[in-house]
């Protein structure tokens, strides 16, 4: 498993070297970036599934569209023909989601009546679409424990603190035992922290590879990920913040998905496809596939900033 | 324990057999009896300064015709050996930069004459003498493939902030190109930057560069020559597939305390040499009655000390200069590099003794944010011990290293990281000139080499973890045996072959993968060895075989075939390597990489004293077991690295045209290269062959220099070549917010970049010019007509906010960059 904290070492250190370049090439103020206009050619649009289910008890939406053209900035075509389910793998249970049109399924939980997503139950994604059927397995793992969120009140204005006010800390304990992965999401006043810089990802508490486990996340995780060093919180705000369990193939998928939106320049990788973990069972399908099916538990803490 | 431990099928029987059958033939099928030799040093009459591949020959007097008996050069310490027959002789002995030196010499049978050759320099006067640069010699030497430069020519070519470079005069060669501006290192006949064989005094240096690769680690004021072997590669030199590079630093002044230094934009440069003690004990071998021929050179002039030590330092100013561009966080920032050399040498008349050392390092330092530092440090010692008139013997030590580290801290917590490769080297090489038509040298290296792929430390106050990648050693062994055979004047054959084993050694953790073709590898088991212990272990012949065929006194046909193998590589995937990318090597999942190379080539010499040279040259090149990566690969700090790479063959063709005028007003050369690198790796490109990032189809390079007049000189580069493939994405979709480009084929380095041309231009102005005292200012502008030469084009997401994806063209140097420089001598 590639571990958290070489990827945070690595962005760090493909940061640290662009600044190096850039101080260099501000000393030839010589070196330049600009827009171009470049033609590509989407051939062949791969069909697109948009799969992140939670165990939460609130509507659970999957979405499928078509891939476009890299410059487009239209709508993606949307997929509605479908017939999308999910079945535990144990009980065999189906969960139908219902075509909402725009390319949704959805599907709602209910408590009462045991229709709900439960920890440690292994899931199949069915999609039936044009005469291919997809599939893809998923297993809903444990998550982490939130203690607390902590407050941090910064005054000055020294590195890595860009601006004065609130910054938090998420004070959240690894699950105990090897293996376990998590996608913390931060909203602000309800405003998922969506760029991709901001993507917060960690395998076990930062890092599978050392003997320790089981204790707070590392630091560029627990404080780093959920804060914006160019605008700290400010009095009256609301922070919440959300840990998903994810699976290992989930893991690999966004270090990916981070690694190739922030490639360019003289430290560029070769692009590359991004794998997808649903596959069609029946043979010469009609659609190339993309998109990722994965399931989470979650929990989840709010903090305001006091005034 | 479980040990896997390899023993490669020699693949090529034939081609050794061929080559020991003319080494042995040739070498035994005449007596030569009663000859007499001469032996000695060439050295520069000043400074004593030896001189390497100075051209000595012999010319039978009082014949109608003074037709050219037999002819040497000197090795790389200055050594020669002729071997004549009895009888009257004139040797002309002639250099780069050195007017031609006649001496009369009268053998008798079985006489052994120590004559050292001291050449007068004439720098003030280039240009305006006729000066024979080896006379010929590029056309009748027996070194295929091979480029060089000297330190003069380096401070002439006008350069980047008008700061003379080693590595990038060296790219304006034929068969070099490299990957663009800034990028480190630079790519020779189709092969990638860590198959250069880059030396400094004979120790490797595993990376040249300076400012990512802006500048080279060499200083210009210490280097006395350079040499790119890239095609028929002598059997001395092994490991790398594609060339090798080999710097000479000078010895320093042995009759007088100098100095030379400069000043520029961007960095500072001072060097002292000089005589340690000015009285020898003896007034060394030298042949007395051809010394009392050498009237100018004794003349005025005091007897040189037999010891001299040369400093050179540089560092780079930028942190001072950046100050205004470095806000908030990063002001208190340390950026800057430096470098060192140092070499001391103590000579008798058999033995000479050498140590040089180099040291440097780039810094960069953010306080409390990170902090960043790489460099190499090497340390060579050596001992030339003249045996006898005919068998000359060098033997060496070297250290080197290369490392790096990074730290980054984050309030109380504190990142940092260290990576090194280490390696401690004994060799023995020999010359035996054991008669007019054969040169043996032989000769054998034993390395040992550690690696420190990655020393990891996180603390904060609540943590403290420790998480290294287990270190790795490897023992890399070489024996070589080459034989110049001279067979009638006209034709001549080198024949060599070097045995290179290589062993993977404990202790460390051994992985072993489950594999298949073109996909990550899956960890099988582990499993850990004792200290000693072989893990995997390699050996190799490496065939050598060039020839020459003499077509007349200005033109040959001269070709080699050449098999090499590597066993170190560099672990790198992006456009430009980094300082951070991690030497492996080779191991029970890595193999060792192999390259074939046939070349060959026409040589002919124009003009009155063949002052214009001109060749053309074919090559063929075969890769084996090159690296390459899965994407979305990680190389750093990977514990499983290996189940990351993948294996490759390559290819590399190309055709070379080199002209070049030595003398007159005008000098300088004009190189294109017609060329194709490609690889084919499964996993990559559907599987099918594509071109390597730094694969450029049309090179050129015009380098000219025109000196108007004793107080001015002009000079110009313009450089042409065709734009480096790259890949474009061409689809995008979403998924959770989260924009996933998509490259829809899966081809690799389908697209190319636009074509890359500059200009730069140089004057300098000599205030004052003496043969010791010189000083004079460089002029200098780079990208002279302000191209925005794009390095890549690259496609991103958010690009300054914007609500589409962007295409970006990425120019590292955007616009004409002016420079001025003060250099000066005393």
């Amino acid at each position: 498993m590639k571990p958290q904290i070489f990827t945070i070492a690595k962005n760090n250190i493909f940061q640290s070297l662009t600044i190096m370049a850039l101080v260099i090439l501000a000393m030839f103020q010589s070196s330049c970036e600009d827009v171009i206009t470049v033609k590509v050619d989407n051939k062949e649009p791969k069909l697109v599934v948009d799969a992140f289910i939670n165990n939460l008890p609130e509507t659970q939406t999957i979405t499928l569209t078509k891939s476009v053209n890299y410059f487009d900035t239209n709508q993606a075509p949307t997929v509605n023909n479908a017939t999308v389910l999910i079945v535990d793998t144990n009980s065999l249970k189906p969960f139908f989601f219902i075509p909402k049109g725009e390319g949704k399924y959805q599907f709602t939980p209910n408590p009462a009546t045991g229709d709900t997503f439960a920890i440690n139950h292994a899931y199949a994604l069915l999609i039936l679409v044009d005469g291919d059927t997809l599939t893809s397995f998923c297993k809903l793992n444990r998550t982490a424990n939130i203690d607390s969120i902590r407050l941090v009140d910064v005054v000055g204005n020294g590195p890595p603190f860009n601006t004065t006010g609130y910054y938090v800390e998420l004070m959240a304990k690894d699950a105990f035992g090897k293996g376990d992965f998590y996608w913390i999401k931060t909203f602000r006043n309800d405003t998922f922290l969506s760029k991709i810089s901001q993507l917060n990802i960690s395998a076990d508490m930062g890092n599978t590879s050392t003997d320790v486990d089981g204790e707070l996340f590392i630091y560029p995780i627990r404080y780093n990920g959920v804060n914006d060093f160019f605008r700290s919180y400010k009095e009256g705000e609301e922070v919440r913040i959300e840990v998903h369990s994810i699976d290992a193939i989930a893991y690999a998928w966004f270090n990916l998905v981070r690694n190739e939106n922030q490639n360019g320049g003289l430290f560029a990788t070769p692009p590359a496809n991004i794998f997808s973990n649903i596959i069609a069972l029946n043979k010469n399908p009609k659609y190339k596939l993309g998109g990722l099916f994965n399931m989470s538990a979650v929990v989840a803490q709010s903090i305001k900033i006091p005034k | 324990m479980k040990m896997t431990s390899r023993l490669i099928p020699i693949f090529n029987l034939f081609k050794p057999n061929f080559a020991a059958v003319i080494f042995l033939s040739s070498l035994f099928q005449n007596a030569y009896a009663q000859n007499f030799t001469l032996s000695g040093y060439v050295r520069d009459s000043i400074t004593q300064e030896t001189i390497n591949k100075a051209s000595i020959q012999a010319l039978k007097t009082n014949a109608a015709v003074s037709a050219v008996m037999q002819k040497a050069q000197s090795n790389s310490y200055g050594f020669y050996s002729i071997t004549l027959s009895p009888g009257n002789y004139k040797i002309v002995s002639s250099a780069p930069g050195y007017p031609e030196m006649e001496i009369t010499v009268n053998g008798t049978a079985n006489q052994n004459i120590t004559y050292n050759i001291n050449l007068f320099s004439r720098p003030d006067d280039i240009g305006a003498v006729t000066i024979n640069a080896k006379r010929n010699s590029n056309v009748k030497s027996l070194d295929v493939s091979v480029q060089s430069i000297n330190g003069q020519t380096i401070k002439k070519i006008p350069a980047l902030l008008g700061e003379p470079d080693v590595i990038r005069s060296v790219q304006l060669l034929p068969g070099v190109t490299t990957v663009g501006e800034g990028a480190s290192g630079f790519n020779v006949r189709g092969g990638g930057i860590d198959q250069n064989l880059v030396l400094m005094d004979e120790a490797p240096v595993f990376n040249s560069a300076h400012l990512f690769g802006f500048f080279s680690i060499f200083n210009p004021d210490a280097v006395k020559d350079v040499e790119l072997v890239k095609g028929g590669i002598p059997a001395n030199y092994g490991g790398r597939l594609s060339s090798t590079l080999d710097v000479k630093t000078r010895d320093g002044n042995k009759s007088r305390l100098s100095g030379s230094g400069g000043v520029g934009t961007i960095f500072s440069r001072f060097t002292l040499e000089g005589p340690i003690s000015l009285t020898p004990k003896d007034g060394s071998s030298q042949n007395q009655n051809l010394l009392s021929q050498l009237k100018n050179s004794t003349k005025n002039r005091k007897t040189p000390a037999k010891s001299s030590f040369l400093v050179s330092g540089r560092r780079s100013y930028i942190d001072f200069l950046a100050k205004p561009f470095l806000k908030d966080n990063l002001s208190g920032s340390q950026f800057y590099f430096y470098d060192l050399t140092t070499k001391f040498n103590y000579s008798t008349g058999k033995n000479n003794f050498f140590i040089s050392s180099y040291l440097g390092d780039d810094v960069f330092k953010a306080a409390g944010l990170f902090g960043v530092k790489w460099g190499n440090s090497t340390v060579t010692g050596r001992w030339n011990h003249v045996f006898n008139n005919k068998l000359f013997s060098n033997f060496t030590y070297y250290y080197s290293r290369y490392r790096y580290n990074l730290e980054f801290t984050n309030r109380d917590a504190v990142f940092n990281w260290q990576s090194y490769i280490v390696n401690n080297s004994v060799k023995a090489d020999f010359n035996w000139a054991i008669n007019p038509k054969n040169v043996v040298s032989f000769g054998a290296q034993s390395t040992y080499y550690r690696f420190i792929p990655g020393d990891a430390r996180a603390k904060s106050s609540s943590l403290d973890i420790k998480f290294g990648l287990p270190d790795r050693y490897a023992l890399e062994n070489g024996v070589y045996l080459t034989n110049d055979w001279n067979a009638n004047g006209k034709f001549s054959v080198r024949a060599g072959l070097r045995m290179s084993n290589f062993n993977y050694l404990g202790p460390g953790k051994v992985y072993i993968y489950n594999r298949q073709p073109g996909q990550q590898g899956i960890l099988d088991s582990v499993y850990t060895t004792k200290k000693g212990e072989t893990v995997a272990s390699y050996i190799f012949p490496e065939p050598r075989l060039s020839f020459k065929w003499q077509l007349g006194n200005t033109s040959s046909i001269k070709g080699g075939y050449n098999r090499m193998v590597q066993n170190l590589h560099l672990i790198s995937n992006t456009a430009a390597s980094v300082p951070f990318d991690v030497w492996q090597p080779t191991t029970n999942n890595i193999k060792p990489e192999i390259a074939d190379q046939v070349s060959i080539g026409y040589f002919k010499n124009y003009g009155k004293n063949s002052t214009i040279e001109t060749s053309v040259e074919t090559y063929y090149k075969k890769f084996q077991n090159q690296v390459d990566y899965i994407d979305g690969a990680n190389l750093l700090l990977n514990e499983f690295l290996e189940a990351d790479l993948l294996t490759g063959i390559g290819r590399a063709y190309g055709l070379e045209v080199y002209v070049k005028k030595s003398a007159g007003k005008l000098t300088g050369w004009v190189s294109y290269t017609l060329s194709r690198s490609e690889r084919k790796v499964v996993g990559i490109n559907n599987n099918d062959w594509y071109a390597n990032r730094f694969d450029r189809k049309h090179n050129l390079a015009v380098v000219a220099q025109y000196k108007i007049n004793n107080r001015l000189e002009f000079a110009a580069n313009f450089i042409f070549s065709s734009g480096t493939p790259t890949t474009f994405y061409t689809g995008q979709y979403k998924v959770q917010g989260y924009t996933v480009p998509d490259a829809g084929s899966n081809a690799r380095n389908n697209v190319r970049n636009p074509n890359y041309h500059r200009l730069d231009l140089s004057l300098t102005y000599y205030r004052k010019k003496t043969p010791k005292r010189e000083s004079y200012w460089v002029f200098s502008t780079y990208n002279t007509y302000n191209r925005r030469n794009p390095f890549s084009i690259y496609f991103a997401t958010n690009y300054k906010d914007m609500p589409a994806n962007a295409a970006i063209r990425y120019s590292v140097i955007g616009s004409i960059v002016p420079a001025v420089s003060y250099n000066f001598k005393f």
